[in-house]
């Protein structure tokens, strides 16, 4: 597979502050690529200068082998783009936002296609309602219907689901994996780790405007923890000591005190000896390790809706 | 379809939905001349009265003295070198007096001297100029000459073509309608398309800022030209406008949209918000609106106003309408296009640059 992002020493900065640190990113075609960070981590800034709305302070960047700073005209035909803070037309109905759309790509689409583009993304019942009166889910996904109307090669979708209630959430990673299965790049950037992990085949975690881990989620995993964790439900600092002092390496979430246990066939000795540890404990799991917990380890930091907790 | 034409029919929709614009857009104008038009439907516009003064003496300049006493009419200087047939053509006149030289010889050696008032006899406003002219005349008789004549009144028939309030205020009305459209209509959607982040959604498409901004001037003519249809067929139904649709009266329609949706683009680029922006094109439009001679002559207006008048572009934009649908003066009519020509090309490159399509 081919790259059809290729970015080298991207730079931005505004006066002292480095919104985008000497960034290098290469995104295959074909996948899903997910930009994972939290608010400020430069993950918009990044993808606006790859979509060709912002200009870079240095390096370079090119998007479907063409240059994103010189040829910008041929880039913007072959992408789609969803922005963070998309609105639509108020008084445009879906039907005629997404027939808008098209025309702006130069691409005849007819109403059969229109109406299946609507129904892709749950919209069909709702197209003929100006959008003004559509709810923040059903503008999200009018978004998503207008960023294909072009059938674009490349998609990038900035945090598609933020703000969504769970069933939203749930029918455009729906989407997303067909458009993935259709053969199209997608380019999400989002502060869900689930997201991120679900639905990406390669990720990129930034922080402080740099890229500072890279690769499969399950790649992520395997490198930077364990396949399984056991979490000792209201152990707190107690628990957390008592648990070193028995040779592990145990992290506190909360009043939870989450212990990875590495290297396969460990777990049931492990949790025995857990088990016998004297801190108050009100219940005991298991858990496969996920993103989050190497966001964690990676970032010092847990992040909810975008935000970290220390 | 062609990406103007696909952003000038959403753009359009989304205008036409607004009911708010439209309204502006058909009804207000068409109020204002059914309620302008009931009042002065039959009022001349003509009340003063242009002076050849080839004698310039003292005799002349106390009966001019003595007409401006009257206040019935405001004497106005034609220069002694003008042809008084072209110049009332040209300048559009009803009546128009010439006193000649050796006016003051001959009154004074109680010889005839004939003063000829030039004109269309058919205009009720010719008729009136001609009565205060000979009733100041007899006056002058019965002071200087116990009422035996010496100065006689002498008409003199130069066809100009009839037109009323109704007539003047149509093409007012027409440039007024351009600039609420085209400069209030796009203030607004700039404000809105920035606090929205429609110009950064836009960018993300094949679309140019040229393309975009051709698209909103296209619509605005369109509006511009239903809206006159409209006016003119309220107009003719209701009170039998006299106007003609010539060339160059679509010229300057098309220079005073290129003129005020570019203001508009310049008004909305600085407007923080559509409120703010209202706010702005509220205190340009409507200073603009009453002193450009949308409603009433520049002439009527003191000399200060005037001067005020002569840097708004609507000013021009109302001249030069007038000039080429009623005066059938199309000199002026072409100083008047290319003034606001050349407010247009400058408005639209300044509009064009603007237009802040990407963030940085």
């Amino acid at each position: 597979m081919t790259n059809v992002i290729e970015a080298h020493d991207l730079v931005k900065t505004y006066g002292t502050l480095n919104a985008v640190d000497h960034l290098d990113l290469a995104v295959k075609g074909g996948t899903v690529f997910s930009l994972l960070g939290p608010n400020g981590a430069g993950k918009t800034t990044t993808v606006e200068i790859l979509e060709g709305l912002r200009k870079a302070t240095g390096g370079s960047a090119t998007i479907l082998g063409s240059s994103v700073a010189t040829e910008y005209e041929k880039v913007r035909r072959k992408v789609g783009i969803l922005p963070q803070d998309f609105e639509p037309f108020d008084r445009l109905t879906p039907t005629e936002a997404v027939a808008y759309w098209a025309d702006m790509f130069g691409r005849r689409i007819t109403k059969g296609e229109t109406k299946a583009l609507l129904e892709s993304v749950g919209l069909s019942e709702r197209a003929r309602v100006q959008a003004m009166r559509l709810s923040g889910g059903e503008k999200r996904k009018l978004g998503i219907a207008m960023s294909l109307a072009g059938a674009p090669e490349l998609l990038f979708l900035d945090e598609p689901t933020t703000g969504l209630d769970p069933k939203a959430r749930r029918d455009l990673w729906g989407l997303i994996t067909g458009l993935r299965k259709e053969g199209r790049t997608v380019f999400l950037t989002t502060h869900y780790l689930d997201e991120a992990e679900r639905l990406a085949d390669d990720v990129a975690i930034m922080h402080h405007g740099k890229v500072i881990e890279r690769g499969t989620p399950q790649s992520l995993v395997s490198d930077h923890g364990s396949s399984t964790a056991i979490v000792l439900v209201g152990a707190g600092k107690p628990g957390l000591e008592e648990a070193r002092a028995a040779g592990f390496d145990p992290i506190l979430e909360g009043e939870d005190v989450v212990v990875p246990v590495k290297g396969n066939g460990r777990a049931k000795d492990a949790l025995r000896r857990l088990v016998a540890l004297e801190a108050p404990v009100t219940e005991i799991y298991t858990r496969r390790q996920t993103l989050e917990d190497i966001f964690l380890k990676l970032v010092g930091a847990r992040m909810e809706e975008g935000v970290l907790h220390e | 379809m062609n990406r103007v034409l696909a952003d000038l029919l959403a753009y359009g929709r989304g205008y036409m939905r607004t009911r708010r614009c439209p309204f502006f857009a058909f009804a207000f104008p068409v109020l204002l001349i059914l309620l302008f038009g009931a009042i002065f439907a039959e009022t001349s516009t003509k009340t003063n009265l242009y002076v050849q003064d080839l004698d310039d003496s003292p005799y002349s300049h106390a009966f001019l003295e003595a007409l401006n006493a009257t206040n019935v009419t405001v004497v106005k200087p034609v220069p002694p070198d003008a042809d008084m047939a072209a110049y009332i053509k040209d300048h559009s006149l009803s009546a128009a007096l010439q006193i000649p030289a050796g006016f003051a010889v001959n009154v004074s050696l109680g010889s005839p001297a004939n003063l000829t008032v030039y004109g269309d006899p058919s205009r009720s406003s010719y008729g009136a100029v001609l009565g205060v002219v000979s009733g100041v005349a007899d006056g002058m008789n019965f002071q200087l000459n116990n009422a035996t004549p010496i100065v006689y009144v002498v008409p003199k028939t130069v066809a100009s073509p009839e037109f009323r309030f109704i007539d003047f205020f149509l093409p007012g009305m027409l440039g007024m309608t351009v600039m609420f459209n085209a400069m209030y209509g796009m203030t607004g959607s700039v404000a809105e398309y920035k606090t929205r982040r429609y110009f950064k959604l836009i960018a993300s498409t094949p679309i140019t800022k040229s393309e975009w901004l051709a698209s909103k001037i296209l619509f605005y003519l369109f509006m511009t030209l239903a809206s006159l249809a409209v006016m003119l067929l309220v107009g003719i139904a209701m009170f039998q406008v006299k106007v003609a649709i010539t060339p160059l009266a679509f010229l300057t329609i098309v220079a005073s949209v290129f003129l005020f949706t570019s203001f508009g683009v310049i008004i909305g680029a600085y407007s923080k918000d559509p409120e703010s922006g209202a706010a702005m094109a509220n205190a340009i439009g409507f200073p603009m609106m009453f002193l450009s001679g949308s409603f009433f002559q520049l002439e009527a207006m003191p000399a200060y106003m005037q001067t005020i008048a002569s840097v708004f572009p609507l000013t021009y934009v109302n001249n030069g309408l007038r000039d080429s649908m009623v005066f059938a003066n199309d000199a002026s009519a072409l100083v008047n296009l290319g003034i606001v020509s050349a407010m247009a090309l400058v408005a639209t490159l300044a509009a064009a640059r603007l237009i802040q399509w990407t963030r940085d």
